[in-house]
């Protein structure tokens, strides 16, 4: 058996393959943004025939799409109608009610998914409690709904209440009224996408994903369909925002749940490597196209968070995109990728970012008609690409066409060509790092004495500076770190994860009540698993709450051991709780305490992963694995140097190579400074220690 | 690191964003470890960092207004009463002087000095707003100071690590919530202990002894930029003024900005004096907002410290109500004193029109006292913004806070944390100002009262009997208005909301900016359909011949 993993980035769309003795193979080729399926068609073809396979060797493909994040961004999801509790109709207008820069007088915000005149009001009342204050007329909500199919020809509805978090019942009558009436049309409701108080967010993650149902019904139809004529008989899964993977129907049902799903999967390898090597503390750091993201891992786990932004509209700042809430793997995104583009800001400043170039037109080197400097043409004149070498020799790079783009920007401020491509490579450097800092600083996080795993079509180019400028002292370059993500998908299992509201004091709970209060969250959380086939004997439940004194308004994630009785939990649920806060806040208060959420993951098996391992005695690279040499610039070096190169196919564990060097893979390049010195790992894995400056 | 030593630009941006991230993580765990809506919600804090000579070198990015330029007069404050050698590590000093702290006694100010192997080298303090003080609680209508809480003087509440207990149960005996405010003074005290260990952190790593070489690159750079954009203005003097409300009676504020070269001189003479209400502002009030306007203007980019506002000064008579002190009552000093950032932009309209907002609709501030249905006591502050005033090629956003900043509580947490239920949260049509860019609209919050008793409300609110003015032809804002059961109440004092009666809040629009008839008929239809005109409006003000 083989097993496909497919990741659709904003450039590049990436495969990973495992064959059936375990080693594997990757393949790139460029997105088709209009018809991203074709891509992916495509490149299973292709990659099957490069390894001499057919298709009926592959049982399973894991799929990771930007498909959702693109269709926010560029705003060309459904028409959704929504149906929201008489008197809010106006709440996306209203917002938050707070500025998220004081001084910039000219801010701007998302403009809602859905427009004023296709909210429609429903004359019903939930109250905190749960209880009813106003019943559900259902003649009022399908006549409404008739209205905005027929009169507003609405593609979607978008169901949401006041406090349907604490009693769906309103809600899910809705869903059924508009499934009678119009059993084609698609609807979700408030509850069922993410049962957490606080309107404006799970309203906005709401429609954002009845925004996205039909687009990614329609992909996942003609992949389905693509696939079957490919004659691939096995199984199309789909990784989601927390690296967890779901059914393709699941995927229908919350697409909102696919968006950054490739990156998080990327870190999802990252955390593969962490426990197979034992590394306490992870930093995940990958360049692709268009953004670094970076991620922190600790103990083999990921950082998770619930609060995403997507979209953002105004100069890239947090706070002007739509503020969703999904179960999401804690990332921290910065607009610096190989297409974002190099400028001069008014202060002469040089910058790189967050406009990009994309894959169209793409850098000026893609020569396919991009004329702004990014960063890619500052990394080919640096000498760091290979002009004709780019995808194992697939594409070829025109450094003319970079140079000219960067001599754009260069010649206004009299600086030369290299000097200009040194600083945008470092401004790059630099605003990853600051990023990373406040990211990592924020949870409390020593990156210091982290391990940095570099990914993505550019990261491995520019992780040892990133890493020396933190003082992280480690890197592992991943064999096939370009085509990471893809990997990631293959190491990922099936889960569900599900969140509820639910006040409760925990000097009133005892096991009974908290069985009453947790039993239907896991039972959420398994239903998706077990609806596909999962037993019930493979599946794992990880349980978290949230809680806090009672009082507070910001809750502490508290992860309930497993095998202990309820009886237990309950008695030890402030101990618990003390021990997270204090690791954060030093102090503990004498007083009663709350859980305000209740959070389930439902979990399959770990796939089986071929992972290497074993000692072997370090020596000098061997004559053959070194390609030549390149003039390439290292500022720490005295400038423009004669770099080696190496192939990393010819790399055999054990060798080491020192910095200056290039170690170069068909989908990225390993860069290392004066004072790095890397040794091929049992694993193949290229593991670097970092000079410090 | 000898003090004249100098730093290269990269150097200096990395170091100096270290020191802010510090402020920034200090904020978040004080933001998570609170009980103050104000704080949770609205970010009704900062944390700073300073040098040995008590120069601000570093604050949070997330704060409000009222946080620019006052730390430095509290820790100066603070040092003459306890100088460098009457300190020791692991001393905590704190005060919530309205005079020398932010205006108002709800601000606890908390001071830990920093010292790197036992030497001192700096000071790190938050600040943030308590859940209560006593007193008659948040509310203005005190008559005099006396009656709004307790006044702590500058006291060492830690000492070499021992808390002061007697002093935390003198605290804790003056408060309604007790168990809240003592645990928002330990949020500060844990905040200040992770900002002075991060300090302390920093400078082993860049191997510094003393702050101060930092410091001065920093300010300098500051400054700098300030002076730049200073210098970009024309010279010129012009005054300004406004008319306000103060409880029952109304103040005339006058404000003259004089830019000569890079001096930007911001006076408040003419101003009218203080009322026995408790809507007086201290001037570190004033020149808080005076700072937070001019710095919107010259230099919005370049983080907060002492060298951001080196180059302005700012001066009011004292007695007047932007130069309240003692006895005058201050607990509601934003009330007017959120008029100073826009009667600071009017007046500058005359030297740069292009480049400020109209007036906004401003905050409605409410606090609301009683008892939830199962007995337990209910106070909770809500805050509901009014519509921002329009720009230059600009509508003014609706529904969006002006001068403050402190965000709204969301529906389904608030119903559950007052009782209350909100029947309807809608944008108020008309209610901006007309113009060809049109002022941001306001809205109307309507909530029932469901505890089954009479809950008080303490209204802080403005703008009732003064609407935002527009700027260059542009129509004034909606003025606001608080009703209970349809019947207009003041929107300045204390009230009774009996059970199952019906609180309304009508939030004022923000001006508008140019002439109405300017305003293209697309835009128009737009606004129609956003909600934020009536077809009758649109006909007479702006033409409109569209269909309703």
């Amino acid at each position: 058996m083989a097993r496909l993993g497919i990741d659709i980035g904003g450039t590049f769309t990436d495969f990973a393959l495992i064959r059936p003795d375990g080693t594997t193979a990757v393949h790139k080729r460029l997105t088709t943004p209009t018809d991203p399926a074709r891509a992916v068609l495509e490149g299973v073809a292709a990659i099957i025939q490069e390894n001499d396979l057919s298709i009926d060797d592959i049982t399973e493909i894991v799929h990771g799409t930007t498909l959702v994040t693109n269709a926010l961004i560029e705003r060309r999801g459904a028409r959704v109608g929504m149906l929201v509790t008489d008197g809010f109709r106006d709440t996306f207008d209203i917002g938050q009610e707070q500025r998220y820069d004081l001084y910039d007088l000219r801010l701007q915000y998302a403009d809602p998914l859905v427009p004023r005149a296709l909210r429609v009001e429903i004359g019903e009342r939930t109250w905190h409690d749960g209880s009813i204050l106003t019943p559900l007329n259902p003649a009022e909500v399908e006549q409404k709904v008739a209205d905005l199919v027929e009169q507003q020809g609405v593609e979607a509805i978008a169901i949401c209440y006041l406090h349907s978090y604490a009693n769906p019942d309103h809600e899910n009558k809705s869903r059924e009224i508009v499934a009678k009436r119009f059993p084609n049309l698609f609807a979700c409701t408030s509850s069922d996408v993410f049962p957490y108080a606080r309107e404006f967010e799970r309203w906005t993650t709401t429609c954002a994903n009845a925004y996205s149902q039909p687009l990614v019904d329609a992909y996942l139809k003609r992949l389905e369909e693509g696939l079957e004529e490919l004659g691939f008989h096995g199984q199309l899964v789909i990784i989601s925002s927390s690296g967890g993977l779901t059914t393709p129907e699941t995927a229908r049902r919350f697409p909102v749940r696919l968006l950054e799903s490739g990156p998080a999967a990327g870190v999802l390898m990252s955390a593969r490597i962490g426990r197979d090597l034992g590394l306490d503390n992870l930093l995940s750091f990958d360049l692709g196209g268009t953004t670094a993201k970076g991620a922190l891992v600790k103990k083999g786990l990921p950082y998770k968070t619930y609060e995403f932004e997507a979209a953002r509209t105004y100069k890239h700042k947090s706070g002007s995109g739509l503020q969703l809430r999904i179960p999401v793997i804690d990332m921290c995104e910065i607009g610096s990728g190989g297409g974002s583009i190099v400028s001069i800001d008014s202060l002469n400043r040089l910058r790189v970012g967050p406009r990009s170039a994309s894959s169209e037109p793409g850098p000026a080197c893609y020569g396919r008609g991009g004329e702004d400097a990014t960063l890619t043409d500052a990394n080919l004149t640096l000498g760091y690409l290979d002009q004709k070498g780019f995808l194992g020799g697939r594409m070829t790079l025109d450094a003319g066409a970079a140079e000219a783009a960067i001599g754009r920007y260069a010649k206004p401020l009299n600086l030369d060509l290299v000097r200009a491509a040194w600083g945008a490579h470092d401004v790059a450097n630099e605003d990853i790092s600051r990023a990373f800092r406040v990211h990592a600083t924020e949870r409390g996080f020593d990156y210091r004495r982290a391990v940095m795993t570099a990914s993505g079509g550019g990261g491995p180019l520019h992780a040892a500076r990133i890493a020396r400028k933190l003082m992280v002292p480690k890197v592992i370059f991943p064999a096939g770190a370009g085509v990471m993500s893809a990997f990631g998908m293959l190491v990922g299992a099936m889960a569900f994860e599900t969140v509820r509201s639910n006040r409760v004091k925990v000097d009133d709970l005892n096991a009974t009540r908290f069985d009453a209060a947790m039993a239907p969250v896991e039972t959420a959380a398994m239903a998706y698993l077990l609806e596909n086939d999962l037993p019930r004997s493979q599946i794992t439940l990880d349980r978290r709450l949230d809680m806090r004194y009672c009082g507070q308004g910001y809750d502490i994630e508290i992860r309930l051991p497993n095998g202990v009785s309820s009886a237990d939990l309950v008695a030890q649920l402030r101990s618990l709780f003390e021990t997270a806060y204090r690791e954060v806040f030093e102090t503990l208060l004498d007083l009663p305490l709350e859980i305000v959420s209740w959070k389930v993951e439902a979990k399959g098996p770990d796939p089986d992963f071929p992972i290497i391992g074993g000692e072997v005695s370090a020596r000098a690279a061997s004559t053959e694995s070194l390609k030549g040499h390149r003039k390439a610039y290292f500022a720490l070096a005295g400038g423009m140097i004669d770099c080696p190169v190496y192939d990393r196919y010819m790399l055999r564990a054990g060798d080491v190579v020192t910095g200056p060097c290039l170690v170069e893979e068909n989908e990225s390049t390993v860069l290392l400074d004066v004072g790095d010195t890397a040794s091929i790992h049992p694993s193949g894995h290229l593991m670097a220690e970092i000079g410090q400056a | 690191m000898s003090a004249s030593q100098s730093f290269d630009a990269i150097d200096l941006s990395i170091m100096w964003d270290r020191l802010i991230s510090i402020t920034d993580e200090g904020a978040a765990a004080l933001v998570r470890t609170s009980f103050s809506t104000l704080v949770r919600e609205g970010f009704d804090l900062s944390v700073l960092i300073f040098d040995l000579r008590g120069r601000i070198i570093a604050q949070s990015a997330k704060c409000i207004p009222v946080f620019i330029g006052t730390a430095s007069t509290t820790l100066r404050h603070m040092l003459d009463k306890f100088p460098q050698e009457a300190l020791d590590s692991g001393d905590v000093v704190v005060s919530n002087d309205p005079v020398f702290g932010t205006g108002h006694m709800y601000d606890i100010a908390v001071m830990r000095p920093i010292y790197l192997k036992g030497v001192l080298v700096g000071y790190a303090m938050s600040i943030s707003h308590l859940p209560d003080i006593g007193g008659m609680g948040f509310s203005a209508s005190a008559t005099e100071i006396y009656h709004e809480g307790l006044r702590l003087p500058v006291v060492k509440l830690v000492k070499a690590g021992e808390v002061n207990q007697d002093f935390m149960e003198l605290i804790r005996l003056n408060v309604r919530v007790p168990d809240q405010v003592i645990g928002d003074i330990y949020a500060n005290i844990s905040c200040t202990s992770v900002v002075t260990r991060q300090v302390a952190d920093f400078m082993k790593t860049y191997n510094c002894t003393s702050l101060e070489p930092l410091a001065n690159a920093i300010l300098q750079q500051s400054e700098e930029a300030l002076r730049q954009a200073l210098l970009a203005w024309p010279d010129g003097q012009h005054t300004g003024e406004v008319q306000v409300e103060a409880g029952e009676e109304t103040r005339r504020l006058v404000c003259t900005v004089k830019k000569q070269g890079d001096c930007l001189s911001i006076d408040f003479t003419g101003t009218e004096g203080c009322v026995r209400f408790g809507s007086n502002v201290p001037i570190c009030y004033t020149r808080s907002m005076a700072l937070y306007a001019a710095k919107c203007l010259t230099t919005p980019t370049i983080p907060n410290n002492e060298g951001s506002s080196s180059l302005i000064e700012v001066s009011a008579p004292v007695g007047c109500i932007l130069n309240a002190v003692p006895p005058a009552p201050s607990a509601g000093r934003h009330a007017i004193g959120h008029f100073v950032v826009p009667l600071v932009f009017d007046t500058v309209s005359k030297i740069l029109p292009d480049h400020v907002a109209a007036d906004s609709g401003l905050i409605d501030f409410l606090t609301l006292q009683g008892h939830l249905p199962d007995g337990s006591g209910m106070s909770v502050t809500y805050c509901a913004a009014g519509g921002f005033g329009a720009l230059q090629g600009l509508d003014g956003r609706q529904t969006t806070p002006g001068s403050s900043n402190m965000g709204t509580t969301p529906v389904e947490v608030f119903e559950a944390l007052s009782g209350l239920r909100v029947e309807e949260k809608v944008l108020r049509p008309n209610s901006g100002g007309d113009g060809e860019f049109r002022g941001g609209a306001g809205q109307t919050v309507s909530m029932r009262n469901m505890t089954g008793r009479d809950v008080t409300v303490h209204a802080m609110s403005n703008r009732t009997r003064f609407p935002a003015k527009g700027l260059f032809g542009g129509g004034n804002g909606a003025p606001r208005a608080h009703l209970i059961d349809g019947k207009e109440t003041s929107g300045q004092g204390s009230f009774r909301l009996p059970p199952n009666s019906v609180l309304t809040l009508k939030q004022a629009g923000g001006g508008g900016y140019g002439s109405p008839k300017a305003r293209p008929a697309d835009a128009v239809r737009q606004d129609i359909e956003d909600g934020f005109l009536s077809v009758e409006h649109a006909r007479d003000i702006y033409g409109y011949d569209g269909a309703a």
